[in-house]
């Protein structure tokens, strides 16, 4: 069963821009526009479960995750679960700049949905699955600090856990080690976290339009979302980056936003995450990826770090995008209308070193233009779907 | 073993060879694209045979010919994006499968755009390059 989740913004915000509409032309798309708009979808996006996760789409595991997911039991303090950040009231993220754990975390909490269209995860790509990813805030001091040992002791110690524990993994807690018993609970998290889908936009129903070739649905959408969508995929160059159904390419790039966690100290990101990554036992290269033909390892086998990835984070997903503010990986920018600015007039000092990632260059774009871009992505949000 | 560094798709280039073709070279009938410069020349294939962004793929690549007496004794391969000043995120490994013949996995190129592959024939101290451009659309 899914429940549906906030967004009843969309309607409401479609109505405003309808409203708000101008008498200026209609907007014209030309051919390489039309093939360029029909990439970003369609929506809903297939989705396989994970081969990595043999308790991928499992209904037992989807139950354990989501009652973990919100079992503050995870935590060292009980004070704090997952949903402390990746609040379902707020599309799964938290809404703040760096999230608040234990301690401030240096990073924005990414907001969960559509998971299972990853290829990395977190903010540096430091994991290469969603279970692997879901270990890292357990045990990590500064969000839930827990440890394998004292997860394990929680999970045996609750008669309802320790029994779903058994009936899914068929073997009782105290029988697996500590490690084991981590990587399963994760799996578990996972096994829910991918049933959080974003639902069909403003922008969706445009794109299937202009693919049947439409006129009359294709006017329902705000003329100002049609220019931003030129925007978009053409001068704004934005669709280099956030392309396809989901909006992402699923790589890293540096968007010239400062990379310093604070004085003195950066963030390496993508670079440190390739780091991270290589040295996990938990990457798809180890022994608990329960992929037999070794397929879902190919990307951690061939990863290459590369001085460039200094500075680069995640192409996020603009999915849900007006939802899930604030933006960057350090949540520096409030608005969306900051990150248009940004990318408008974009420092290239800021870019980081090397010969500079020409793609990214400032947009110059007039006043009208950054509107109507913002209002093309006020329509990728449509709110999310979950597991009840 | 070889390295290569970024690949991909097809579209292009090419230069007319003054090398013979081998008689072994892999035939378009087979799924092989001819690459030639006046140096070298070589036959390839993607697998799958239609590449698409941000997908993982793997080449085959075939020496046909090349000027000179010594052997190829290595290929690498390299791809860059000339309106993005980089290359691949991923490292491809090489296996050599028979004489001449090479296989090339892990190749992923996850950008829409112009791709620059180079495909380099090393043999003894001289190196042959090969060139041609790629062009992804999402």
């Amino acid at each position: 069963m899914r429940l549906v989740l906030p967004g009843v913004a969309a309607a409401l915000v479609l109505a405003g821009m309808a409203l708000a509409a101008s008498s200026k032309p209609p907007v014209t798309f030309s051919a390489a526009e039309r093939a360029a708009i029909l990439a970003q979808g369609p929506w809903p996006a297939p989705q396989r479960p994970d081969p990595s996760n043999r308790y991928s789409g499992n209904a037992d595991a989807i139950a354990l995750g989501r009652r973990l997911f919100f079992d503050a039991r995870l935590s060292i303090d009980g004070r704090q679960s997952c949903a402390t950040c990746h609040d379902p009231e707020k599309a799964f993220g938290d809404g703040k700049a760096r999230s608040l754990g234990r301690a401030l975390v240096d990073r924005n909490a990414i907001a969960l949905a559509n998971l299972r269209l990853n290829r990395w995860f977190g903010w540096a790509g430091a994991a290469d699955s969603l279970w692997a990813q879901s270990i890292h805030p357990i045990v990590e001091q500064k969000e839930l600090g827990l440890t394998a040992q004292l997860l394990r002791e929680r999970m045996a110690s609750e008669p309802a856990l320790a029994a779903a524990y058994e009936h899914l993994f068929r073997s009782a807690v105290a029988d697996h080690d500590a490690e084991r018993v981590l990587v399963h609970i994760a799996k578990a998290l996972a096994a829910f976290q991918e049933t959080i889908l974003t639902a069909r936009t403003p922008f969706d129903d445009f794109r299937d339009a202009v693919e049947r070739n439409d006129a009359q649905a294709m006017a329902r959408y705000p003329l100002a979302a049609q220019r931003g969508l030129q925007i978009f995929v053409g001068k704004g160059n934005c669709s280099v980056c956030h392309f396809g159904p989901n909006f992402t390419s699923g790589e890293f790039e540096d968007a010239g936003v400062p990379h310093f966690a604070e004085k003195g100290r950066v963030d390496p990101g993508r670079h440190g995450g390739i780091a991270k990554l290589q040295a996990s036992p938990f990457n798809l290269l180890g022994t608990y990826n329960d992929d037999a033909e070794g397929a879902a390892g190919v990307p951690t086998r061939h990863v290459e770090q590369l001085h460039r990835n200094w500075g680069e984070f995640r192409v996020p997903s603009l999915r849900n995008v007006a939802l899930t503010a604030p933006y960057m990986h350090n949540g520096s920018l409030a608005t969306l209308r900051d990150v248009v600015r940004h990318y408008s007039e974009l420092d290239e000092e800021r870019l980081h070193g090397h010969e500079g990632i020409r793609l990214i260059r400032p947009l110059r774009l007039t006043s009208q233009e950054k509107s109507d871009l913002v209002t093309f992505l006020e329509t990728l949000s449509a709110g999310i779907t979950a597991h009840e | 073993m070889s390295r290569w560094r970024s690949s991909l798709v097809v579209l292009a280039f090419a230069f007319a060879t003054s090398t013979a073709p081998s008689s072994a070279c892999p035939t378009s009938e087979q799924g092989f694209r001819r690459l030639a410069s006046p140096d070298a020349e070589v036959a390839y294939r993607w697998e799958p045979a239609e590449l698409k962004i941000g997908q993982f793929f793997a080449a085959e690549v075939v020496t046909c010919g090349t000027r000179g007496q010594e052997p190829v004794r290595e290929i690498t391969i390299d791809a860059t994006m000339p309106a993005h000043g980089h290359g691949m995120n991923y490292r491809p490994a090489a296996t050599r499968t028979a004489p001449g013949h090479y296989r090339f996995t892990g190749l992923m190129l996850h950008m829409p755009g112009t791709w620059r592959v180079t495909i380099d024939l090393h043999q003894g101290g001289k190196r042959s390059r090969l060139t041609h451009e790629v062009i992804l659309r999402p």
